[in-house]
């Protein structure tokens, strides 16, 4: 315990961390506030840079993007009605009309406060569920990790964009494409082509760099005549005595449903907004209010998507299952850096994981001072011209894209994976769930090859192992159980 | 019958047979390296079969109701997508990066609604140059050689 905090403590210590993470807070800012970037695309880009940098230094970098991003989304979605980022799109609904009354500064304060102690109750959280799930993790074998690969996968079908279906159907396609190049057991080779470049399968970075910077930049094409109406804004207030009174219930409430979303495999900040505004709405002495610039509803959508961050990073780092498409780019940095999530990482690498965690914390302190005092400044960023912006984007994506292997192939790959994306996205499939079946797909035929090798060739033993059927039946529920509920209410009426 | 509300469908269905036939053309190990585990083919069969059924389900939901498309600006959306096209067949003649990426930066600026020549032009010129001293000099990744990478090199 003792060396866990003295791990995180290091964090504030360390003048090059400090100054790295405040650098990348206002990056992140920025990357927030620019309408499509996001914190998933401005992480997909960062993780070129972050190639030369030590584990720690890296993974601080990339979730102090997604921490600080997150929360940025808010500032133009209160001043431009334009949520930065999608986990914002639910500050849109009070806050830009709080803004229109001439109380930007008030919207933002409430905002930045929010975001703010959800985060750091987030982290919070982290540091202590992250060790106890590390543990029972500890005694995962084989067909414990298949049926959780499985169960991860099948709350892919709960992503917030998409639907269920065209989701599942997404995550089964990032899982064979995990199947390109050589079979890891028998080395014959898959889906090739001929191409040797492809040998040891397809990389995560160009693939992640296309799917959601390259086809972002496709979508956002249709923004080419877009008309900002910025409201305007003095200065950002913290809230008064009374807003403090109105929101703290809404504050605790959202931060706990937001870090727990958070947690539950493929949910994200998004989905946490959207349940911490709902919840505001109905535990609210003042429902009318709502819609019309209630304090409440900014409190509870903001605290809610900011402890997702936190959350989300859980299953990421014991079980190396992705909550979202940032923390799919988050575990790749973890293992391009060497750092293999899992149990062992709470044992061997302890040191680093209470370092990062520190830097998390650092990383929500940090964008309380950024909201504060230069929200204003950064609502100006989100004016650039996108005639200016994308073709930096396109730049940063291809040399990028080529850094990690200094190679072309993946810079035609990024390119190909970005026109999928794009198409993938114009039928209504969400991208994330293709990156996240690619990063489990290998985790799961591994350790379905295991299991048939452990029980002799029969799979049905996997469904006698009580955790391994626990994980089964969860995935199962999540994907059946809504249909069922359905049906049986149905049948009810 | 709507035939559009099945093209995706339509699409998924002959990928995901495509892949099968594949697969199936895919050697088999012998018995002594697999063991009792799975040969190569098997998985992606297995993944491609479940696609199926999903694609059945998704038809049956789109003859309910049918998702809208995603709105797009039709000249920015597909002038970029050739510009990727150009942009290969810049990097494939010059063999450089750095010739390629300022070129249809300053068109994708002009084409995306950007009036100011020069303003795309030093967007075009400036970013390319700084990301190529950060990476060469901070991050020390070295680039293809090309028309312009071989007088810097030398």
């Amino acid at each position: 315990m003792i060396e866990a905090l003295s791990a995180m403590a290091s964090v504030f210590t360390d003048p090059y961390l400090l100054v790295l993470i405040f650098a990348t807070t206002i990056l992140g800012v920025i990357i927030g506030v620019l309408p499509g970037l996001g914190a998933t695309t401005g992480a997909a880009l960062l993780l070129p840079f972050t190639l030369t940098m030590e584990p720690v230094q890296a993974i601080a970098v990339l979730s102090t993007i997604y921490v600080s991003a997150t929360f940025a989304g808010s500032i133009t979605a209160i001043l431009i009605n334009t949520p930065g980022t999608s986990a914002a799109a639910a500050t849109t609904f009070d806050g830009y009309p709080l803004a229109q009354k001439g109380e930007a500064g008030r919207a933002l304060g409430i905002a930045v406060v929010s975001s703010t102690i959800g985060g750091v109750f987030s982290v919070i959280v982290l540091c202590i569920a992250a060790p106890l799930l590390a543990r029972v993790a500890y005694e995962f074998r084989p067909p414990e990790y298949f049926a959780l690969t499985i169960f991860g996968l099948s709350m892919l079908a709960s992503i917030s964009a998409g639907g269920a279906v065209k989701n599942l159907i997404g995550g089964i396609f990032g899982v064979w494409l995990s199947t390109i190049g050589a079979e890891r057991v028998t080395a014959i080779e898959r889906f090739m082509f001929g191409n040797y470049d492809l040998y040891e399968g397809l990389s995560f970075v160009p693939v992640f760099i296309g799917l959601f910077a390259i086809s972002e930049l496709l979508v956002q094409s249709k923004m080419v005549n877009r008309v900002v109406n910025a409201v305007s804004l003095k200065a950002v207030k913290l809230p008064t005595k009374e807003d403090y009174k109105k929101i703290w219930k809404t504050i605790v409430r959202s931060s706990g449903i937001g870090t727990f979303i958070g947690i539950l495999p493929a949910e994200g900040a998004t989905v946490a907004s959207m349940i911490g505004y709902s919840e505001a709405k109905r535990w609210s002495k003042n429902k009318e209010e709502f819609g019309k610039g209630s304090i409440e509803g900014i409190a509870g959508a903001e605290a809610a998507n900011n402890s997702a961050t936190g959350g989300a990073m859980v299953p990421t780092m014991v079980l190396g299952i992705p909550g979202s498409g940032t923390t799919a780019i988050i575990l790749v940095g973890l293992m391009v850096h060497g750092l293999r999530p899992g149990a062992y990482l709470f044992t061997e690498q302890v040191e680093k994981v209470y370092q990062i965690f520190g830097s998390m914390l650092l990383a929500n302190l940090m964008f309380m001072a950024m909201g504060l005092y230069a929200a204003r400044l950064f609502a100006r960023v989100s004016l650039v011209p996108i005639s200016i912006l994308w073709p930096i984007v396109f730049a940063l994506s291809v040399i990028g894209a080529y850094a990690l292997s200094q190679s072309l192939i993946d810079v035609w790959i990024a390119l190909i994976f970005g026109v999928i994306g794009f198409f993938a996205r114009r039928h209504g499939f969400a991208v994330a769930p293709i990156a996240v079946g690619l990063i489990l797909g290998e985790m799961v035929e591994t350790n379905l090859q295991h299991s048939l090798k452990m029980y002799d060739g029969q799979w049905w033993m996997i469904f006698a192992q009580p955790l391994a059927l626990f994980f089964l039946v969860l995935a199962f529920l999540g994907l059946c159980g809504p249909y069922l509920y359905s049906l049986i209410v149905k049948r009810k009426d | 019958m709507n035939i559009k509300i099945y093209s995706i469908p339509l699409f998924l269905t002959i990928f995901s047979i495509v892949i099968i036939y594949l697969s199936l053309q895919l050697e088999t190990s012998p018995e002594m390296i697999v063991g009792d585990s799975m040969q190569a083919r098997s998985f992606p069969i297995f993944l491609m079969v479940i696609n199926l059924i999903l694609v059945g389900v998704l038809s049956y939901q789109f003859s309910k109701t049918y998702p809208k498309e995603v709105e797009l600006e039709k000249f920015p959306t597909w002038s970029s997508m050739l510009l990727f096209l150009v942009f290969y067949i810049l990097v494939t003649i010059s063999g450089d990066l750095f010739v390629a990426i300022p070129v249809i930066m300053f068109l994708m600026g002009m084409v995306w609604g950007q009036k100011k020549l020069w303003v795309s032009l030093t967007n075009a010129i400036i970013t390319p140059l700084s990301v190529f001293l950060l990476f060469d000099y901070v991050l020390q990744v070295r680039f293809p050689r090309g028309w312009l990478t071989n007088i810097y090199y030398g």
